[in-house]
């Protein structure tokens, strides 16, 4: 009998641990950072070499989604979302950082359409993001 | 060819002192940030530094010039970035020192050169000087 219980017990802890780290995988993976789409509500944006290497990103039109800037420079980066390539009105403007370092911003839901995103330290770091 | 030793009250030497401090910060600042645009500003500004305090004889012969340029250089990143940015507290903190350089600069200048119409006047007359020997000379030639 406690043989029994003791292999009822580990196998309840090992069914425990591998679905907590089931839901912890999920949580660190909310998005490909390649595809650069937002199934999740949040998307991952990648900065490199004074570019990004997703310049195009597709949301969700109407739900309002986190953004994660992965910055891999030295160099600081931000991600600054516009109307359009004039950048002159703007939608949401992430914290300028040094990296290597990670930094989340939240953006409100954006209609339908096709938006223009860069970098304000380095305006040459542009993207484009489609919500539909 | 270097020239001939000056001699440079202790005033002189912070005033330049601090120009090439104020020079380097803001290179080292933009040296950075990354990117083309940035790295040569920075070279540009070391390349300044250099030259405000190397001893070479056309060096100090037209320094006058090296510091109105380096005015410049530091009034047009000014500028540039006012238009373009971006406006975050390295930004703020490098302009703050190229308009701390600027006014240091402008001190230099008024100890050394005194008036700026004053310095216009005495190069241009003395390129016309340059210019009447050279014509003298060729005539003679000729």
């Amino acid at each position: 009998m406690k043989r029994l219980t003791l292999v009822l017990g580990l196998l309840s802890l090992a069914a425990l641990l591998a679905a907590c780290s089931g839901a912890t995988a999920a949580d660190a993976t909310p998005t490909p950072a390649s595809s650069g789409g937002a199934s999740s509500g949040s998307v991952v944006v990648v900065a490199k070499d004074i570019a990004f290497t997703t310049p195009q990103i597709t949301v969700p039109a109407g739900k309002a989604f986190e953004l994660t800037l992965d910055n891999q420079d030295g160099a600081p980066h931000n991600v600054a979302i516009y109307t359009d390539a004039s950048a002159s009105t703007k939608v949401s403007v992430g914290e300028i950082f040094s990296g290597p370092g990670q930094k989340t911003q939240s953006v409100p839901a954006l209609t339908a359409g096709t938006y223009f995103f860069r970098c304000d330290v380095h305006q040459n770091m542009t993207g484009t993001i489609v919500a539909e | 060819m270097l020239a001939p030793r000056s001699a440079l009250r202790t005033s002189d030497v912070v005033v330049r002192g601090l120009i090439v401090a104020l020079t380097l910060a803001t290179a080292y600042i933009h040296s950075t940030l990354g990117g083309l645009l940035f790295t040569l500003n920075a070279v540009g500004y070391v390349v300044a530094a250099v030259a405000v305090v190397v001893p070479l004889a056309i060096a100090v012969r037209f320094r006058w010039i090296v510091r109105v340029g380096l005015i410049g250089y530091a009034a047009t990143a000014i500028v540039a970035w006012a238009v373009m940015g971006p406006y975050y507290t390295t930004a703020y903190i490098a302009k703050a020192i190229e308009v701390a350089l600027i006014v240091t600069l402008a001190v230099d200048f008024a100890r050394h050169d005194g008036n700026p119409f004053g310095v216009a006047r005495r190069e241009l007359a003395a390129f016309t000087a340059l210019v009447s020997r050279r014509r003298s000379t060729a005539g003679a030639a000729v």
